[in-house]
């Protein structure tokens, strides 16, 4: 199997990186923190108009896709800068909606609702004609809660849409009042169920590929931000001196360096190997042994951040740790590691 | 309005630059190989002169293969074809062999501007826009940091030491930017999956019409004689105040006349 990006791919991915470097994220995360909505919704702008949805968005919809090695290229470097916002919601939402507007091309795509629901097919395609081109042109901002694995809605008050799939129903919801998370980039919603979209059991299959689409979205966030965390770890490492040495030159520190660029070097191919496996009924398996290796390495890479750095590292002015709570918060989003393991073990004893 | 931009490939201002021992030119295995920065600033007025009077965009570059690289970069930001002039015979060539084989594939291409970066990050002779004018008998119109097109003419902002100088100038002609002029466009996923399809057309010496004995490395006007690296910055001296620190240190700006 071939992991290497091609030409395209690696420019697209530097372009976001040469961009994000500019908006300063950190800054973005704080006025996010402070209750301002307008920073975050100005990158997403900047983002979008630079693609960032166009691989999750079919070409009939104003998008590009479905191309999940260019989707998974953009959450990298999304995850790589730690940018705030339902990114992996709206991604999964495109997918969602992909299947149930009949984009994919797949058996069953436009039939929700056939079993006399509330909305017919037409009402699930009318759903993604108004909200797939927005999707890709970053006017639509989407939170979508998939119990169990996303139990809350992220960041409700940045979004334009809040759905929910409950069994076979899509619906939309009424967000309650706001949980802080440990990460302060994000909010999440408790919902309450409101006006049902779409019925039937298309909607359960949409929303299964929706559920890899984010669970795929956030692994590769983790691997930018796991590799962002050891790179700040190691240049940190070089610098600081003690007792008249880099205390990178000691074997304890250089040891849990080498572990963390081990384990996001096995996550990184995973990730790509479940971009490539989209469309094969080897996805659901290939994802979650991307998210459970994805997370576990960028926790590690943000303990070992933590370690290193010392006290400056939970030193709220100073922005690590914005990306160490971060990789903590993504951790757990889209299904724990151990949710995670349990798919891979159930795929295999299927299989 | 057809206008070309020239773009250079050069190694990353962020790496270690070297030459290469044998023949003295650049090591370009040494470092990446990424878009000159002026080169940006130089594609995006292209891009914008474009949108407000129509026309088409071309894409110049001379350099290895892997120049492709930054025509791709410009073709990604909305250019809409290229020409790569790359043959063995042009490597070395100095800032007059370069201008030479510029200006003959401009008159074979066709233009009503020419558009370059004022100069590169790994030279910096910022000589080329003069010289292709001269060669092209054109006017230039250098080191501008606002362009006006209008019927047959165009006006610019030259950057001056004490502030700027209005230039015009009748159409063909050559014009350097400098980074005041604009802001360049990050190339979108759309505008780097369509320049895949873009044309780009390779020409070698004999193709673009280029009189071999005015380039290459043998030919070149200037040439480099040795090279040395930097030596390291000296340790600087240490004062240590015991009340008397300012006295020091003012002994110390004397000893060097800086007071």
């Amino acid at each position: 199997m071939k992991f290497i990006l091609d030409a395209e791919q690696r420019l697209f991915g530097e372009t976001l990186h040469r961009l994000l470097d500019g908006a300063g994220t950190p800054g973005v995360i704080r006025s996010r923190a402070a209750g301002e909505p307008e920073p975050v919704r100005s990158l997403w702008r900047a983002l979008a108009g630079a693609g960032v949805f166009a691989p999750a968005v079919p070409e009939a919809a104003g998008g590009a896709g479905p191309l999940p090695v260019e989707l998974v290229t953009a959450f990298h470097e999304l995850g790589r800068h730690a940018v705030p916002g339902p990114l992996a919601e709206t991604a999964a939402a495109a997918e969602l909606l992909t299947r149930l507007g009949g984009f994919s091309g797949s058996g069953g795509a436009g039939r929700a609702g056939d079993e006399s629901g509330t909305a017919g097919a037409a009402g699930a395609g009318g759903l993604a004609a108004e909200w797939l081109p927005r999707i890709a042109e970053g006017t639509a901002a989407v939170s979508l809660v998939l119990p169990p694995a996303v139990p809350y809605a992220l960041d409700a008050d940045l979004a334009d849409a809040v759905w929910l799939v409950d069994g076979d129903r899509l619906c939309e919801t009424v967000p309650g009042a706001a949980r802080s998370s440990l990460d302060p980039g994000r909010r999440l919603f408790p919902v309450r169920v409101g006006t049902v979209l779409a019925r039937g059991p298309a909607v359960r299959a949409a929303a299964r590929a929706a559920g890899d689409v984010g669970a795929l979205a956030c692994a590769a966030q983790l691997v930018g931000l796991g590799r962002r965390l050891l790179e700040a770890t190691v240049a940190y490492a070089a610098a600081r001196h003690q007792f008249g040495r880099p205390i990178g030159s000691f074997q304890a520190v250089k040891h849990r360096l080498a572990d963390v660029l081990v384990a996001l070097e096995y996550a990184r191919p995973l990730v790509h190997g479940a971009a490539l496996a989209y469309g094969s009924p080897d996805l659901p398996r290939d994802v979650s042994a991307a998210k459970a290796a994805a997370s576990e390495a960028a926790y590690a890479a943000a303990r070992t951040a933590l370690q290193v750095h010392g006290a400056i590292a939970y030193t709220d002015e100073y922005d690590l740790g914005l990306w160490i709570r971060r990789a903590r918060a993504l951790r757990t989003a889209w299904g724990s590691p151990a949710d995670h393991r349990a798919r891979v073990m159930s795929c295999l004893a299927e299989s | 309005m057809n206008i070309v931009v020239c773009v250079k490939q050069v190694p990353d201002t962020a790496t270690e630059r070297k030459l290469r021992s044998d023949d003295k030119t650049l090591d370009r295995d040494a470092a990446d190989g990424v878009i000159n920065e002026l080169c940006e600033y130089a594609v995006e007025e292209a891009l914008l002169l474009k949108e407000a009077h129509g026309g088409e965009v071309t894409v110049l570059t001379m350099g290895p293969d892997k120049a492709s690289d930054t025509i791709r970069k410009a073709l990604a930001m909305g250019a809409d074809k290229a020409v790569h002039l790359v043959d063995d015979a042009l490597h070395g060539s100095d800032a007059l062999g370069t201008s030479h084989a510029m200006a003959q594939a401009l008159k074979k291409i066709g233009f009503d501007l020419v558009i370059l970066g004022s100069e590169s990050t790994d030279a910096r002779t910022g000589v080329l826009a003069a010289m292709l004018a001269e060669r092209l008998g054109v006017p230039q119109l250098t080191f501008a940091k606002k362009v006006e097109v209008g019927k047959g003419t165009i006006t610019v902002q030259r950057v001056t030491d004490y502030g700027y100088d209005k230039v015009e100038a009748s159409l063909p002609a050559v014009v350097s930017v400098v980074e005041k002029i604009n802001e360049p466009r990050y190339p979108s996923f759309k505008g780097i999956m369509a320049a895949k399809k873009k044309p780009v057309e390779k020409l070698g010496v004999a193709d673009a019409g280029i009189d071999a004995s005015q380039v290459g490395l043998a030919n070149s006007w200037s040439e480099v004689v040795d090279f040395a690296a930097a030596p390291p910055r000296a340790a600087g001296t240490i004062v240590k105040d015991e009340g008397d620190g300012g006295a020091k240190a003012a002994e110390f700006l004397a000893s060097k006349k800086f007071v």
